[in-house]
């Protein structure tokens, strides 16, 4: 001990409050080491990526080795008609599920807040949170089996429409594309989403009710006046939070979903950095694309939390 | 309390919409169960609903002969396990570090771990780390990225500030060091928690295919739901010649009974239904997650 405070290493150490502090708490440092380590090689490394984007990346030169081309990478992306095509589709369909999606969730927890039946209340709740444990892909090979010629949705259609009726398999249409992305995102994820707002139901306090009651006021009116403004900061949340969400469609979904008819017309961003990238062995191109994409979504979540702060007084920080 | 005609009204409707949503989420399952227990050259002749028709196990056991799927069974379950094994350790580990109030630079480091999640610029540069790193191919790109993340370290760390403080002091008293604290005494106070994360990875892992797609190209190193997305992939491309020339001759001309669309649908049940026979018991872990995130997120 009095050998390694003569050294310069030990001099230092003991004058300094870092040091002290790591050595004193050594033991806890060390339960959190393994993570630490995991961010910096698996997160913060890969975000030194960036510079993929400004070089023309090869396997054989290496990160290093390669060609730097400036942000040719970035203007390849907004002059090809492909990229501009998904970078649309991006758009419309993360808008669509964002906002046409975002107010489903809230009438499912007003709704499943008015049964009065406990039992039939747990019951239906597990049946519609089931699809939130599945995996996209089950639920693509389901829905592949429902709208097949010979499935149960025309058979459905042809008993109400009758003998006349031709079926046609909605999946193989791009022009359904975007019905068939929302309302199967709504199938799987709708109730699982309500439930946020179910407990924010639950938090109101049961006095509002009661003096709302003897006021007169009745049930609807009391939804409206005192429940919607009692979760509107959760709905304010949870809609800041999934902001990012706008630029960014769930891979697995269009992926699983797209196919030999619908793939051409109904690229977005995500699918195309896989087709590019790891397929096709573009990574700079791609990456510029992920770059362009991750800031975008980045910027939005930041935005709206600013805006939230002021409008709402609430934070998700 | 009295109610109203409009009241009654409005509950009768009410009730018929959940009743509803009901069939819609659970109707597309039940049928594939239907068609898995049911003999693939009847299904072909539709109206296959919720009951099967000519009841058989013949789909399954097709299934479970084909040595591709054993082996991807295998894969999958292998790496839930030890996956949630590891991920659990180290997530447990970092978050009863960090619930230490008084640890120095505990800010800064919460901050190092958070900043990453609002940045992501897409899969390629990992997609390029992993190569260095070798994990492409490899086994163990199922289990090492992933093992931690911010969110789960968060639940756990506030179970486990909400704990009396006075345990881990009077252990420390008794002479016990970091570690004899955090596993013999805060890890089974901390059971609940550990369960509830647990179910999340295990969930999420069983359910991941998308690794498989980006970095294993091994036939070998398939898993379950990779198989089955290569699977409905493929039989939507037999659909499409199918379509194209003049429906179902072959199949019908086949002496097998199993068909691709009752090989797909015992398929989807093999890789569901462990899910969906357990999570009604367990669902209350799983909401528990979403109300506690709601909170401290």
């Amino acid at each position: 001990m009095i050998e390694r405070e003569k050294t310069t290493f030990g001099r230092f150490c003991s004058n300094s409050r870092f040091c002290t502090n790591i050595i004193k708490y050594k033991y806890t440092y060390m339960l959190i080491l393994p993570a630490l380590i995991y961010m910096i090689i698996f997160s913060y490394i890969p975000l030194g990526g960036i510079i993929l984007a400004f070089k023309d990346y090869n396997i054989f030169d290496g990160v290093w080795g390669s060609r730097w081309v400036g942000f040719d990478n970035f203007i390849t992306i907004f002059n090809h008609d492909d990229m501009l095509l998904g970078i649309k589709n991006t758009l419309i369909y993360g808008c669509v599920i964002l906002f046409c999606g975002f107010p489903f969730p809230i009438i499912l927890a007003l709704m499943f807040n008015e049964i009065r039946n406990i039992k039939f209340k747990k019951f239906s709740q597990t049946v519609i949170y089931m699809p939130h444990f599945l995996s996209w892909i089950s639920v693509i090979g389901m829905m592949y089996a429902l709208f097949a010629i010979d499935g149960s949705f025309n058979q459905l259609l042809r008993k109400i429409i009758g003998s006349g009726y031709q079926p046609k398999n909605i999946l193989l249409d791009s022009n359904f594309f975007l019905p068939v992305i929302f309302l199967s995102h709504l199938w799987k994820s709708c109730g699982w989403s309500s439930i946020i707002f179910l407990a924010a139901i639950a938090g109101i306090d049961p006095s509002l009710y009661e003096s709302a009651t003897i006021d007169g006021c009745g049930k609807f009116k009391q939804v409206i006046y005192i429940t919607l403004p009692c979760i509107l900061t959760t709905a304010i949340i949870v809609l800041v939070m999934s902001l990012g969400s706008m630029v960014n469609v769930n891979f697995e979904q269009v992926y699983g979903l797209q196919n030999a008819y619908t793939q051409e017309k109904t690229e977005v961003i995500g699918t195309l950095i896989y087709r590019l990238g790891i397929q096709n062995g573009k990574y700079s191109l791609s990456t510029a694309f992920g770059i362009a994409q991750g800031i975008v979504s980045m910027i939005l979540t930041l935005t709206a939390n600013a805006f939230a702060k002021k409008a709402a007084n609430v934070s998700i920080w | 309390m009295k109610r109203t005609k409009g009241e009654f009204i409005f509950t009768i409707i009410n009730t018929f919409l959940i009743i509803l949503l009901c069939v819609i989420t659970f109707y597309p399952y039940i049928n594939q169960l239907a068609v898995s227990l049911n003999q693939g050259t009847d299904t072909i002749k539709g109206g296959i609903t919720i009951f099967p028709r000519k009841f058989t196990i013949e789909n399954y056991k097709t299934v479970f002969g084909n040595s591709d799927i054993s082996s991807a069974a295998l894969i999958s379950v292998s790496i839930v396990i030890l996956y949630t094994l590891i991920s659990m350790t180290v997530t447990f580990a970092a978050a009863y570090g960090l619930s230490k109030r008084k640890l120095p630079y505990r800010r800064f480091l919460n901050l190092f771990i958070l900043i990453p999640g609002y940045i992501s610029f897409g899969i390629i540069p990992t997609y390029i780390l992993y190569r260095y790193l070798h994990l492409i191919n490899n086994y163990f790109v199922y289990i090492i990225p992933g093992i931690f993340s911010f969110y789960n370290m968060i639940i756990i760390r506030s179970y486990i500030q909400e704990l009396p403080e006075s345990v881990e002091e009077s252990a420390m008293i008794d002479g016990a060091n970091e570690f004899q604290i955090m596993y013999k005494i805060i890890f089974p106070m901390s059971l609940p928690v550990v369960a509830t994360v647990s179910l999340w990875l295990m969930v999420g892992q069983w359910n991941n295919w998308t690794t498989t797609l980006y970095y294993v190209v091994d036939k070998e190193l398939y898993t379950l739901q990779y198989l089955m997305m290569r699977l409905i992939k493929e039989s939507e491309a037999v659909q499409k010649l199918a379509m194209e020339s003049t429906m179902y001759k072959s199949a019908n001309d086949k002496v097998a009974t199993v068909t691709s669309d009752s090989v797909k649908a015992a398929t989807l049940m093999i890789t569901t239904l462990p899910i969906i026979m357990v999570y009604p018991f367990l669902q209350k872990y799983f909401i528990k997650g979403v109300t506690l995130g709601a909170v401290k997120g």
